[in-house]
């Protein structure tokens, strides 16, 4: 966790929150129970028991997503990150949202205990927050969508080339949000909630 | 614009990772182990690994694993290079979480070449790392920590900070450090030293400072740790100087740690008509107490005469050999093991004694100060029978006073019942008691043995007293056949020739022979009496007590026992003579400041106790550990069912209640045999859980069902349970605990707080007359921190002494209709009661009234022009500036000034008799003072004062601002208000520091109510957590006002402005505040009035931001 110390505050917010991401994410796919539980094991992040993915596969892929962030988060230009759930006919079921904000005009440093104690909280609740989300069908799918403010021009980095545009799998009717944890501090401030169709929808499924 | 993007989705179809999911299942179950056995030292972890590893049960497991780890860490030690050997010799366990993490921690313990432990035991760790613990833990902390230090791991990064082992001591856990009392205390110490009050304050504003500094890592690190340590010693040079006041505390604090562990039953001196210094002395001396046994009486067990619960280490046995001997076969195990029981003879006649001599017992009290100071020359007489238990049973056979004759349970011819009692020509053959009967018939072959005979004893000791309460009228029972009686007062000629009449009385009566000793007071009369013993007395006189104590064994004194003779005795000291040598200091220094003083004062025939105070029993109940065994579960709780049944007849007998109840539990341990002592317990673990209730009850069913609950808390064998014992405690009045405790009710503190009004009054109009001088600040201010803290306390432990509840309450005319309206309803109803019903046609008749007082606060802040004109001569603000100032002054000293004369209506009515100190409303309290002290320490004043002064409690923000800054400018005040608050409108509800919808919503009840619990709870807290207290609370508001559209409107208005400043940036925060308020809707009209209004904006700010709508189950 040791961290440059001519990075701004905005980059230093950005590197922890890749961390965290990673994390939470994990513990999302965990939750879901999409993989059976051996695939994951016990890790301690932030002091706090969080599961890792065991397979390699696996765990690249989340970890390069959400790196592939890192300058676009840097930049503010994410607006929320989002791990969607699908059924087998491409039909998203359930959304986990992360809204970021990064206030770009913070100047002072980052208090690394405080964003930890604050991230840390994240991950204890959407431990116990398993009631609140949906029971998916066996065999779905999932993935990890960023929404961007504006479309990264493709050339100028690296990185940009990762990210291809989608088409928005919106949702055919009207959506439900379940916040499980907000947070907001400067500069970073993050708000994590589920998405999903109404209830009415969800019966037909 | 919003673009969507996507990485490579990853798809997992489980078709797709079948070789893999057959992996995994794999390593699943391999990883649940490892996961239970990491995270605790559960049986089933053992029976998990012991299945499939060489290791033969848990503990060769546990010490393997142990030894692996501590052989991981020296190689990971010895691999990190270039350590500096700060913890060398410290071996750190950490306990639960903690930031640094415990293994960041174990990282620092590996670089600076110190131990890192996974698991605790006294034997390897030096210092126990936590940085919070659950008050079961604190409560019982010895048993967590084994003694060691509980150290913040804030100590560890200073350490290192500083590149030294530092002190761990400043580092102590909060929780556990009891040499650092709470504010709260001090508030409610109802000490005469009250007139060291500034320095109390004093201290209470270092304390939250070094409090403060501690849990804040990121500080820390900053701060110079030395400025930190400065910090500490002024700390602790403040509390030394205090000793007076803080080590009586400390003291305090320290008798709930667990000295009194062993001492099943401690009895409270019932002291409080004494003035605080002698009760602190008395209160030290009652702990003694219990261990206060003369050891040369007829039976040596270790039974405290004070105990009203008994244990039977090793004397029991039936008394006749056809009896059933176990709970195996005898189905009144419990009742017949009672009825045969000595300990418990001597233990419950006390409740008969009680209530045989009740008017002599209790009402002795009174006068015992009195004589305690005066200068008269004491005369205490100790009367003790002689082996009372053998000698009753021979009372009426003349022919064997002379042969050996022994009491114990029953005569078998194996003789492996022990001897309870035996007769001085017993004793000459070297017959003493817990011997077993056919040891004794080795030493004495004509031994006579007897059974118990509980009738002759009761009979005998009623005899005995009666006659003792005739000769005089103080008299305190120690136990059935030895007593203290004081004759100071009754002039009495000559001692020793009363004495001898009264012995002679005794054995006219009953013969039996009693021994008397006569002495200046407690000790030398119980002295006396051992060389008085047998059938003489004795008398020491003042002149004879030294050369009388000089050659003294030391374990002949009270309150030694055998620890403490050994180690006096390694200090080769065996007389009191040579323990004289020794001075005061070193005593204490060696033995503990309280053991110190007694042995110091005893060894030089000084006792300052006096004779006949009452004492209290603290717990009630019942062990057994004879006898005891169970085939299974249902022989287990059928014994249980008639112990409860025992110990419900013993609270009934004594006419208590209790809340806290303790299961005991005596398990054989593994490895040990059968019992010597027929049915005994033998070597055994003991075991205990305990429970409290929030209702004391003394009901057999109730006690039943927790007690069931209890034993299955302890996941035990029943087979190899030993002894079971059942304790109440926290017991309460069985009568009082029915009406409500008579302590709380609104008359007991009216009475206290009408002799506090007086001294108000006189205050009060003394402030008038001088209200421009510099005194009338602190004479108004101040009246609880000055001289006349002193004497209201004063008062009203009189009031309470003098047992006379009664007192007039206020006249009607001096209460407040606000406050009054504002009273839960039962309160209110119970005050109505006290005025005669008039209280009703007051409050109708002060309905007109009080609109005017309600916008009382607003005309403070608005116009003090107002103010005159209604002619409320508390709110002139011209002598409050300068009280003000005088005020800010001094605010270093005292934390509680004032500065608002609101308070005096208030006063009159809410005076809590708790808090000694404090000021009974917020409006006495100065605001600037209020604003700069550290929130944590806000919160607690806050909450002590009483709650239900809304009105001024609102107003009192709304002021602070104000206050401040007429302060600092200098400028007059009622220029200087700042209307501006009120001019802010509704686009900023929630703008600034204080917001300034509390200012807003004063006047409306219900929203004073929601400001007053958002004030206590800091400002800067979040409604969601404000609210459910608000919610709860809004029942107990006058339901009876009709809710207005107007305050609908207000509330609703309030929400939406919460719910835009929050929703783009904690969503989190609105949707638990709208789950809350749907939740309330439920039972309010209110409420669900206010929620079907807001929930549509609610939606639409939603849908705005996240393009949704909230999911509102």
């Amino acid at each position: 966790m040791q961290r440059k110390e001519n990075e701004t505050p905005q980059g230093q917010a950005a590197s922890v929150l890749v961390e965290f991401l990673e994390v939470a994410i994990t513990a999302v796919v965990f939750l879901k129970g999409v993989y059976p539980s051996g695939a994951f094991e016990r890790r301690r992040y932030m002091n706090v028991v969080v599961q890792r993915a065991r397979h390699p596969q696996l765990r690249y892929y989340i970890h390069a997503t959400v790196s592939g962030l890192l300058p676009f988060l840097q930049k503010g230009m994410v607006d929320r990150v989002a791990v969607v759930f699908f059924n087998t006919d491409n039909v998203p079921l359930e959304k986990f949202i992360f809204k970021l904000t990064v206030n770009q005009s913070y100047g002072s440093s980052v208090e690394g205990v405080d964003l930890q104690i604050s991230l840390r909280s994240f991950l204890a609740k959407l431990s116990v927050s398993e009631s609140l989300t949906k029971k998916l069908p066996p065999d779905c799918r999932w993935e990890i969508t960023g929404n961007f403010q504006l479309l990264p021009e493709t050339g100028t980095s690296k990185e940009a080339n990762f990210w291809i545009p989608t088409d928005t799998k919106q949702w055919e009717q009207p959506l439900f949000i379940t916040p499980i944890r907000s947070m907001s501090s400067d500069p970073l401030c993050l708000q994590f909630y589920i998405e999903h169709p109404s209830l009415s929808e969800s019966s037909v499924l | 614009m919003d673009s969507r993007l996507s990485n490579s989705s990853s798809s997992t179809h489980h078709s797709n990772s079948k070789k893999r999911k057959k992996n995994a299942t794999a390593n699943n179950t391999n990883q649940k182990t490892l996961g239970v056995a990491w995270g605790s030292k559960s049986l089933s972890a053992s029976s998990c690994s012991s299945r499939k590893s060489p290791f033969s049960d848990f503990s060769s497991y546990m010490a393997h694993k142990n030894c692996k780890l501590q052989n991981q860490f020296d190689s990971e030690a010895s691999a990190s290079a270039a350590r500096k050997p700060i913890f060398s010799g410290v071996s750190i366990f950490v306990d639960g979480f903690t930031v640094p993490s415990s293994q960041e921690l174990r990282g620092y313990m590996l670089k600076y070449d110190g131990r890192f432990e996974n698991y605790f035991s006294r034997h390897c760790v030096t210092h126990i790392i936590c940085s919070n613990l659950p008050d079961s833990k604190v409560k019982n902390i010895r048993a967590f920590s084994a003694g060691l230090p509980v150290v913040k791991p804030t100590w560890i990064l200073d350490s290192i900070a500083a590149n030294r082992l530092l002190s761990w001591v400043p580092y102590q856990l909060e929780q556990v450090a009891s040499n650092q009392p709470k504010l709260s205390a001090f508030f409610t110490l109802k000490s005469s030293k009250m007139s060291e009050d500034t320095f109390t304050n004093a201290l209470c504003q270092v304390e939250p400072d070094v409090q403060d500094s501690f849990p804040r890592v990121g500080q820390l690190k900053e701060r110079h740790p030395s400025e930190v340590g400065e910090m500490v010693e002024v700390c602790r040079q403040i509390s030394n100087e205090s000793n007076d006041i803080s080590s009586k505390k400390t003291d305090v604090f320290m008798m709930e740690e667990p000295i009194g562990e062993r001492v099943i039953c401690d009895e409270e001196k019932l002291a409080e008509a004494n003035s605080s210094e002698t009760n602190n002395e008395r209160n030290t001396e009652g702990e003694l107490d219990p261990t206060y046994q003369e050891p040369s009486t007829s039976f040596s067990i270790p039974c405290s005469d004070n105990q009203n619960v008994h244990q039977f280490p090793s004397s029991e046995a039936t008394g006749s050999s056809k009896q059933c001997h176990s709970t195996l076969t005898d189905p009144n195990f419990v009742e017949n093991y009672f009825k045969n029981s000595r300990l418990h003879f001597i233990g419950t006649w006390r409740q008969r004694y009680r209530k045989r001599f009740p008017t002599l017992s209790t009402g002795l009290n009174n006068g015992i100060s009195n004589s305690n100071k005066s200068d008269i020359k004491s005369v205490i007489l100790h009367v003790d029978m002689d082996c009372f238990f053998v000698s009753v049973v021979i009372r009426n056979k003349p022919a064997l006073f002379d042969k050996p004759v022994a009491v114990c349970h029953s005569n078998n011819s194996k003789g492996t019942s022990e001897i309870s009692s035996a007769n001085y020509p017993a004793r000459s053959y070297g017959i003493r008691a817990g011997m077993f009967v056919r040891d004794a018939k080795a030493l004495c072959p004509h031994l006579v043995t007897f059974p118990y005979n509980f009738e002759a004893y009761e009979e005998v000791a009623d005899q005995f007293y009666s006659i003792l309460h005739r000769h005089c009228n103080k008299v305190q029972a120690v136990s059935c056949d030895e007593a203290f009686l004081d004759f100071t007062d009754a002039m009495v000629e000559d001692p020793e020739l009363l004495a001898s009449s009264i012995r002679k009385e005794i054995y006219e009566t009953t013969r039996c022979t009693a021994s008397a000793g006569i002495g200046g007071n407690m000790l030398m009369a119980r002295i006396a009496t051992r060389t008085a013993k047998p059938n003489g007395q004795c008398y020491i006189t003042p002149e004879r007590v030294d050369d009388h104590l000089n050659q003294l064994p030391v374990d002949a004194l009270p309150g030694i026992g055998y620890v403490l003779q050994e180690k006096l005795k390694k200090q080769s000291v065996n007389t009191c003579g040579q323990l004289r040598m020794i001075s005061k200091n070193s005593l204490q220094k060696e033995y503990g400041m309280k053991t110190g003083e007694m042995l110091w004062n005893y060894s030089r025939g000084i006792d300052y106790r006096s004779v006949g105070i009452i004492q209290e029993c603290k717990s009630i109940g019942a062990d057994v550990n004879w006898g005891v065994r169970f085939r299974d579960m249902k022989d287990c709780e059928h014994f249980l069912i008639n112990l409860c049944k025992e110990v419900s007849l013993r609270l009934q007998c004594c006419g208590v209640q209790g809340r806290t109840f303790t299961l005991k539990i005596k398990k054989r341990r593994k490895d040990a045999d059968e019992p010597a002592k027929f049915m005994g317990c033998g070597d055994c673990e003991n075991l205990s859980h305990s429970v409290t209730i929030p209702l004391a009850t003394e009901n057999v069913e109730i006690l039943q069902r927790i007690v069931k609950q209890l034993l299955g808390c302890f996941y035990i064998d029943v087979k190899e349970i030993r002894g079971i014992g059942l304790h109440v405690s926290r017991l309460e009045n069985a009568d009082t605990s029915k009406q409500g405790t008579e302590k709380y009710t609104l008359k007991s503190w009216l009475t206290s707080g009408s002799a506090s009004v007086e001294k108000q009054k006189y205050h009060m109009g003394h402030n008038k007359h001088n209200s421009d001088c510099a005194n009338c600040a602190s004479s108004h201010g101040c009246i609880h921190s000055q001289g006349s803290s002193f004497q209201i306390d004063n008062k009203i432990l009189n009031i309470h002494v003098s047992g006379d509840p009664i007192s007039t309450p206020p006249p009607l005319c001096q209460l407040d209709v606000e406050v009054i309206r504002n009273l839960p309803s039962e309160v209110f109803s119970e005050l109505n009661e006290i005025y005669g019903g008039k209280l009703i046609d007051f409050i109708a008749k002060g309905k007109g009234k009080c609109e005017s007082s309600s916008s009382l606060g607003n005309s403070l802040e608005d116009d003090a022009a107002t103010c005159k004109e209604e002619d409320l001569p508390y709110s002139d603000p011209i002598p409050l500036n300068q009280i003000f100032s005088e005020n800010k002054a001094m605010q270093h000293e005292r934390v509680l000034g004032s500065g608002h004369g609101s308070c005096s209506q208030v006063t009159h009515n809410s005076n809590i008799e708790r808090d000694d100190l404090l000021p009974s409303s917020l409006s006495q309290i100065d605001a600037s003072v209020l604003q700069q002290i550290p929130e944590d320490l806000k919160a607690v004043i806050l909450e002590h004062l009483p709650a239900h002064r809304a009105q001024d409690f609102c107003s009192t923000p709304a002021i602070c601002p104000g206050r401040i800054n007429q302060d600092s400018v200098g400028v007059d005040t009622s220029k200087n208000c700042p209307g501006t608050v009120n001019h802010a409108l509704n686009d900023s509800l929630w703008a600034g520091n204080l917001p300034s919808w509390m200012d807003k919503f004063k006047d409306s009840s219900c929203l004073r109510k929601l400001g007053e619990i958002y004030h206590r709870s800091g400002f800067n807290s979040q409604l969601s957590s404000v609210l459910p207290q608000f919610l709860s609370e809004f029942h107990h508001l006058d339901l009876t006002q009709e809710i207005y559209d107007e305050t609908v409107n207000i509330m609703c208005e309030l929400l939406k402005q919460y719910v835009k400043v929050k929703i783009e940036r904690d969503i989190e925060e609105i949707y638990i505040c709208f789950r809350l308020l749907k939740r309330f809707a439920v039972k309010s009209q209110f409420f669900s009035r206010v929620y079907n209004d807001i929930f549509p904006f609610l939606q639409a700010a939603v849908d705005d931001n996240y393009g949704g709508s909230l999911f509102m189950p």
